[in-house]
């Protein structure tokens, strides 16, 4: 219901939107004219601005044209928008805080370099421009040279990761987030997925599983993947079965087809529809899986990495004699790109008639800025996530749009 | 409200009817008649137009707007009439659709697990013949049973808890307290109505929950017990305060009639006013039951949202879900059938929270009679 609602007032605003932007193009497209010189560039100066009042003419075509891009000239750039998982919002609301910021170079903190420091990654721009002036301007979008006026904005709503997979399939918002795959988010096969969507991976999850102090102290800091589906299916029912005190496992789960309910059975139990008769409770949020953790003894959970603390204790996993750590220096260990538990963070883009290749260039451009070593330690990093190896940071990069 | 009514009268209404509208019609200015009619086809029109989606909504909704503002000016009488009717109109409409909008939703499930009884279809029988809520396996089962045996068994603890606590309370404050001691605590109750539920269940959930768990010896926390004490906790301003007014109600004249046949205080209670005012105890007790049915927030952060028929079914220790509960923790991440049957747990609620609040009314309205009769 209450999203039902978001999603039809979600539609109201943008057709409003649309409308107001598309009034301003055609103003604007005029003004070209009768000036008869500066043609195209002007443009994308005229929309950004967003003071225009919203003119009621009704224009009913320009509502399939969804996607603005800087090659049609007349019309600015419209806001970028983004929902979906509470997994993947830190990264996303993170990045449009900075592109929003527009720092300037100078800034040092969120941008470029001065006496203080530099931001991470600094070497690879070496720029003079700000910073969603940079990413952007490789796209063709006209640079405004103006602290927190990007060359357009951009805006991550929070929801759910279904909710954003749905969302960007309904055309509501540019960007999904979703912290499982849509295929097993909406229930669709890999081509209808491949047909609808492109699916960019700017970040990953480690699904570590934890368990309450008084197990971790018992002496449990490492369980095999076996043990642990075990757990989790019913079949071990007692810590004393895996060595540990006699007591009862608490099972943690989370809530029935959240991403991280479907990823965990996917990579844990090896089917995203395999059952867990084990699980005593379900929780929605990372928060109120670390609090159960916390407040009872002989609790088992999985969750993000974000939310572990000295209540709320990684194990070691051992994945058919691989062993998993949960220390950043050991030979394996749970941040890694082949931990089984690792998720890939999904930010999902609509193909369209208007972009066949699914990322427009704003899109691209947003994305590009993540997929910077300076992206993946403020954003990936900075949130307790895990950033990409550089072959996939490649391969993420080949789905982008060419830079102009 | 007699229904039948013989078709000669009937007509006779009719013909009363047009002629007062005619009368109307002639008695009133044509600029106001104009105007109010522009006004009400507007108002459908920007009805229709939202139902459509149409992009001419506005257009339509700010014609009705200065079609009131001409009228307010010009004939304000009519013009409020014209008004507060729309506006009643809209509400109930309003409702109408929420109602018939989450009965739509909840169609494709029940239609998809229509059963068979003696050969009759009889749709959603599966969801009510078994006992499994499985929606992310390969064959989903979305029996809505363990969530109404949670329902049921948080509303009896909380009415246990509700009932005769806030009826004994009714009675001290309206019988036996000093008029001071009312006047502080009667609004204190009141205000204890206002604490938003989620409260409630943060208190239950990080102090109460963890304590049973260790004084019961459960695995883990969450049990229908506590929530049932937490709910009737919630429920419990609700059925002070009503009982009160119904304990209040009752006339003075007859208990005075009471003592003065020389009864003591204790015995005009027991033998006059709580009899007099039974009806209205038990409308308080039910709209107490309705709120502890719908209770959401409270649940949902308390129980294991892990539907299961709780074994033996009277076994309160261990807590799993309600209809409530089931709705709050899923809404977001349920699409196709499942969401269809979160709609269905809605209607059930929908229902039976419909059956208690018309149940109290009626109770309400005999002991009215009853009372009006006494005097």
């Amino acid at each position: 219901m209450t999203s039902d609602q978001e999603r039809s007032s979600g539609r109201v605003s943008r057709r409003n939107f649309l409308l107001s932007s598309a009034a301003v193009g055609t103003a604007a497209g005029l003004a070209g004219c009768s000036g008869g010189s500066d043609g195209g560039d002007g443009g994308s100066d005229g929309g950004s601005d967003g003071d225009s009042t919203p003119e009621p003419t009704p224009t009913p075509e320009m509502d399939g044209d969804d996607e603005s891009t800087p090659a049609s000239g007349s019309s600015g750039p419209s806001l970028l928008t983004g929902e979906g998982s509470s997994t993947v919002y830190p990264i996303a609301n993170k990045g449009s805080s900075y592109w929003n910021g527009n720092a300037p170079p100078s800034d040092g903190e969120y941008w470029g370099s001065n006496d203080e420091g530099s931001v991470p990654g600094w070497s690879e721009f070496e720029t003079d421009m700000y910073l969603a002036d940079y990413f952007a301007s490789q796209y063709g979008f006209e640079p405004t040279g103006e602290r927190s006026n990007p060359p357009y904005r951009a805006t991550i709503g929070l929801s759910h990761s279904g909710t954003g997979c749905e969302a960007v399939t309904d055309g509501l918002v540019d960007i999904g987030n979703s912290s499982g795959p849509i295929t097993a988010e909406l229930g669709w096969s890999e081509e209808k997925a491949s047909e609808e969507v492109v699916d960019h991976v700017l970040g990953r999850d480690g699904q570590p599983v934890v368990v309450s102090k008084d197990i971790y102290d018992a002496g449990i800091d490492q369980l095999t993947g076996e043990e642990i589906r075990k757990i989790y299916q019913d079949e071990i029912t007692n810590w004393s079965e895996l060595g540990g005190p006699d007591q009862e496992i608490f099972c943690i789960g989370r809530a029935v087809g959240s991403g991280t309910d479907t990823s965990f059975r996917l990579n844990m139990l090896g089917d995203a529809e395999a059952e867990m008769p084990g699980i005593d409770t379900r929780q929605g949020q990372n928060q109120g899986v670390a609090q159960l953790v916390k407040q009872n003894e002989g609790a088992i959970a999985y969750m993000a990495l974000a939310f572990t603390s000295e209540q709320v204790l990684p194990i070691a996993i051992d994945f058919e004699g691989t062993v998993f750590k949960p220390d950043k220096d050991a030979e394996h260990t749970i941040f890694d790109s082949d931990y089984p538990l690792n998720r890939d963070l999904h930010m999902y883009t609509k193909i369209t008639e208007d972009t066949p290749s699914g990322t427009d260039m704003r899109e691209g451009a947003f994305m590009r800025m993540f997929l910077t070593t300076f992206g993946q330690k403020v954003f990936v990093e900075g949130n307790n996530y895990i950033p990409l190896p550089t072959t996939d940071i490649e391969a993420e990069m080949e789905k982008l749009p060419d830079t102009v | 409200m007699i229904l039948l009514i013989d078709p000669g009268e009937w007509r006779s209404a009719l013909t009363y009817r047009v002629a007062r509208s005619r009368e109307f019609v002639d008695d009133t200015e044509p600029d106001a008649l104009a105007v109010g009619a522009l006004g009400s086809l507007a108002l459908v029109g920007a009805f229709a137009g939202f139902l459509a989606m149409s992009e001419y909504t506005p257009v339509a909704l700010l014609t009705f707007l200065l079609a009131v503002g001409y009228g307010w000016v010009r004939h304000q009488e009519l013009a409020a009439k014209g008004v507060t009717l729309a506006m009643t109109v809209s509400t109930v409409l309003i409702l109408a659709l929420i109602t018939v909008f989450i009965f739509v939703e909840a169609w494709p499930v029940l239609a998809d697990r229509t059963g068979r009884v003696f050969g009759i279809p009889v749709p959603g029988l599966e969801m009510f013949t078994t006992t499994n809520w499985t929606p992310a396996v390969a064959e989903p089962k979305y029996s809505m049973l363990p969530m109404i045996q949670g329902t049921i068994l948080v509303t009896i603890i909380a009415t246990a808890v509700a009932g005769p606590l806030g009826v004994a309370a009714a009675l001290f404050l309206s019988e036996i307290a000093p008029g001071p001691v009312r006047e502080v605590v009667k609004p204190g109750v009141e205000i204890l109505a206002g604490i938003p539920s989620i409260v409630y269940g943060f208190l239950g959930f990080t102090v109460l929950s963890p304590w049973a768990s260790d004084q019961f010896d459960l695995v883990g926390q969450g049990t229908y017990l506590f929530v049932g004490v937490v709910v009737g906790l919630m429920a419990l301003p609700t059925v002070v305060s009503v009982a009160e007014d119904a304990i209040n109600s009752v006339p003075e004249s007859m208990k005075s009639g009471s003592l003065a046949l020389g009864t003591t205080d204790w015995q005009a209670m027991t033998t006059i006013t709580i009899p007099a005012a039974f009806s209205g105890v038990s409308a308080a007790v039910l709209l107490g039951v309705g709120r502890a049915i719908g209770e959401t927030m409270a649940a949902t952060v308390m129980l294991r949202n892990t539907p299961t028929i709780a074994e033996p079914l009277y076994n309160v220790f261990y807590g799993y879900d309600t209809l409530t509960s089931l709705i709050a923790a899923n809404y977001g991440s349920s699409n196709g059938f499942q969401k269809d049957a979160l709609f269905l747990a809605g209607c059930i609620l929908f229902v039976s929270v419909l059956v208690l609040s018309i149940g109290s009314q009626l109770i309400e309205q005999r002991m009215e009679q009853q009372l009006g009769r006494g005097e």
